[in-house]
């Protein structure tokens, strides 16, 4: 016999570092986005929103049913929470579902400039026990970004010991300290980590010594070839458990990258969103597919772990010794156009193909083939070797049908 | 008034700290509190309270580390045997023992201290209206923005005058990864006197150790605000740390000492540059010889480090 659980669907929720990468997350199923307003992110190099970019968005989101939310989570020194009042008001009244804060000061700011803005606290803030939730919920917040040192049995706990919501990281790179509890970059670079500055000091390689009581410094480094001290750690990701994520209430799946590209953005939203959707249709016939993790490999820059959701990292989630060279895909070109009739593609051009390549389209909704390439016409329907111009329109015919947003790939 | 708050790493301790003039001791148990000289017992952390209040004298206990459900689950009893101590403050970094408190109705005052991300007046004030009585400000703040913030702030805010500053906490075993991976057996406790330096700098050390909290990271110069005391209390930035987590018994006392000192002269209006010199020659000596001196962030800019 078998029990229909009411399992409440999780938000898949992507980054958006731009107009163009907030649309195609939509469309890879992601059903909120979080990007940057040009002031108070931490992200002061990822392509930041202005409001009329931030109004397009919105719209765009509307009509397909999302949320977009704007991280303004920097720490604020004297002076730079000037002006927040007003870009929050604004960005409520554009439309905005939520403002990712961890600054109490910009916090307050929010509240009393722009009422009906929702807060929702940073996962920079080290929220890590449920009082700290109950704290914030009493506090007026709508949501709380886990921080990344929580495990999946402190995350049923908080759940059953909390009503605020609930979001945390199930992707992508990962601070390895205390998320704001770190200020390497500051010290050693003079840029400021919680203010968008961050240096990646961490990933730096390092000397490790001891201090004797007499005499010259001892050099505790080992290894053949000699390993360096480093504090890198590999990137997580939770596929494999999506399960446990929905089944502990979890609200808010988050998908970590503002940084990251359209190929990246498409990947992973239509990974997370395809399993996310599988187990919560039927989650008692739920099962993993290898082709999801085979996907996200093809976008994958470090080797990837589940952090502490199942314990304390050990050495193995950091990046020692020789690293192993994962495969990598180039995002090509994207599917501008495609005519039944003919089985002809228009494509826009973002990176280099030809004539005789095999390349790898993949659409919304999970769907995936590969194609060779035997023919490829430019815009004026001549003939060329390859496409080498940025961004040119080229049509080339396809043996399965493609759609618009469709992406097109190759093996590096 | 300028108070005087050192940390004890014994009982001993405590009691030369206050022989010396210290306002106030900052102890705690390590369970709860971060990166401290010695973790104290229960039974401890009461004597020391007693022996401070006899000689009108204050505690501060620690109650600063994030804070997870464990810790959650175990805190009240431990709150409520230092409010029974008569624990004058402790320090809380975690908005959760903020919750607690109040939903407990523990009158226990205490100072927010969330070190690095604790960079503004209106933070501060936040803060205050949620019951603070005090706030310990990031290290990285420059005399320029301390300035600014005291000019706002209500409540006091506590400046490191001396000390090593923490610069990185992960919850992860970071030596102990690095140990394991190379095959090493090493301890990675304090005692053990670890240093990273960058590979491109080699004169850098960022001592580095590990406790039940994770792996702290320190600057590679601890802080010395000797020769600026009289600009600090002139800017009415009064309350001032002294952290002897790697400056070690006697050697700690008699800096004190000379801060007491140092303040007694401040309070007669007696500062002058020779007195600071002659101060700042004497605390350098005592200081640990491995260990280097600096004023942190505190002449920058603040356009220095964006």
């Amino acid at each position: 016999m078998t029990t229909k659980i009411k399992l409440k669907k999780p938000e898949v929720l992507a980054p958006a570092g731009t107009l163009e990468k907030l649309k195609t997350a939509i469309h890879y199923g992601a059903d909120a986005v979080y990007i940057g307003g040009n002031a108070y992110g931490l992200r002061s190099r990822a392509g930041n929103f202005s409001y009329e970019e931030m109004t397009d968005g919105v719209n765009f989101a509307k009509k397909h049913q999302a949320k977009v939310y704007v991280a303004a989570n920097m720490v604020t020194h004297e002076e730079d929470a000037e002006g927040a009042g007003e870009f929050f008001r604004k960005i409520r009244d554009i439309g905005i579902d939520a403002v990712i804060v961890s600054d109490p000061a910009l916090m307050e700011i929010c509240m009393m400039d722009a009422p009906g803005l929702p807060v929702h606290l940073s996962t920079q803030a080290s929220a890590t026990n449920y009082e700290t939730l109950n704290f914030w919920h009493s506090e007026g917040l709508e949501r709380v970004v886990l921080a990344r040192e929580v495990s999946m049995e402190e995350i049923k706990q908080i759940r059953q010991n909390t009503d605020v919501e609930i979001e945390t990281f199930i992707h992508g790179a990962m601070c390895i300290s205390y998320s704001g509890r770190c200020t390497l970059s500051n010290h050693m670079s003079a840029r400021d980590a919680n203010r968008g500055g961050c240096s990646q000091s961490c990933r730096w390689k390092y000397e490790l010594f001891e201090i004797p009581e007499v005499g010259e410094r001892k050099s505790l480094l080992a290894g053949d070839p000699e390993e360096a001290f480093s504090m890198s750690a590999v990137d997580m990701s939770m596929i494999h458990h999506i399960p446990d994520l929905v089944r502990n209430g979890v609200d808010s799946l988050k998908i970590e990258g503002r940084m990251k590209s359209i190929h990246y953005v498409s990947t992973v939203s239509n990974v997370y969103s395809r399993a996310v959707n599988a187990f919560c249709e039927d989650p008692d016939n739920y099962t993993f597919n290898q082709e999801w993790e085979d996907e996200l490999w093809k976008v994958a820059q470090r080797e990837l772990a589940t952090g502490f959701y199942y314990g304390v990292p050990t050495e193995d989630q950091q990046l020692f010794g020789k690293r192993r060279k994962i495969p990598g895909y180039t995002f090509i070109g994207q599917v501008l156009d495609y005519d039944e009739k003919s089985g002809i593609a228009t494509i826009e051009q973002r990176n280099s193909f030809g004539i005789g390549d095999e390349v790898e389209f993949y659409g919304p909704g999970f769907r995936h083939h590969t194609q060779m390439i035997d023919v490829l016409w430019d815009e004026k329907g001549e003939e060329i070797e390859r496409a080498r111009h940025p961004l040119m329109t080229v049509k080339m015919k396809v043996e399965c049908p493609v759609k618009p947003h469709d992406m097109m790939r190759k093996r590096k | 008034m300028i108070e005087i708050k050192a940390t004890a790493e014994s009982v001993e301790q405590a009691k030369d700290l206050l022989d010396v003039g210290v306002d106030t001791l900052y102890v705690g148990n390590e369970a709860f509190g971060l990166r401290l000289p010695t973790s104290f017992s229960l039974k401890e952390l009461k004597e020391i309270a007693e022996i401070a209040h006899k000689d009108g004298k204050k505690v501060c206990v620690a109650v600063n580390a994030l804070m997870h459900n464990e810790h959650i689950e175990i805190i009240i009893p431990y709150l409520k045997k230092l409010h029974e101590f008569k624990v004058d403050k402790i320090t809380v970094g975690d908005p959760g023992v903020i919750h607690l408190l109040k939903k407990e109705e523990l009158d226990l005052p205490f100072i927010y201290d969330a070190q690095t991300i604790v960079t503004s007046a209106r933070q501060v004030n936040f803060w205050a209206k949620r019951g603070a009585v005090g706030a310990v400000l990031s290290r990285e703040l420059t005399f320029i923005e301390l300035k600014q913030m005291r000019e706002q702030v209500k409540i006091p805010i506590e400046v490191l005058v001396y000390g090593a500053t923490c610069i990185h906490h992960s919850k992860r075993p970071l030596a102990e990864n690095y140990f394991n991976f190379t095959n090493q057996a090493e301890s990675v406790s304090r005692e053990r006197g670890l240093f990273l330096a960058e590979s491109k700098k080699l004169g850098t050390h960022y001592s580095v150790y590990e406790d039940a909290q994770g792996t702290h990271i320190f600057a590679t110069d601890d802080i010395n605000l000797g020769l600026y005391l009289n600009d600090l209390a002139e800017a009415e930035l009064t309350s001032w740390k002294l952290d002897g987590i790697y400056t070690r018994g006697k050697d700690f006392v008699e800096i004190v000492k000379l801060f007491v000192e140092a303040k007694n002269i401040i309070n007669s209006r007696n500062w002058s540059e020779q007195f600071a010199e002659d101060f700042n020659k004497k605390v350098c000596k005592l200081h640990p010889q491995k260990r280097t001196l600096n004023e942190g962030f505190f002449l920058k800019h603040p356009s220095e480090v964006q």
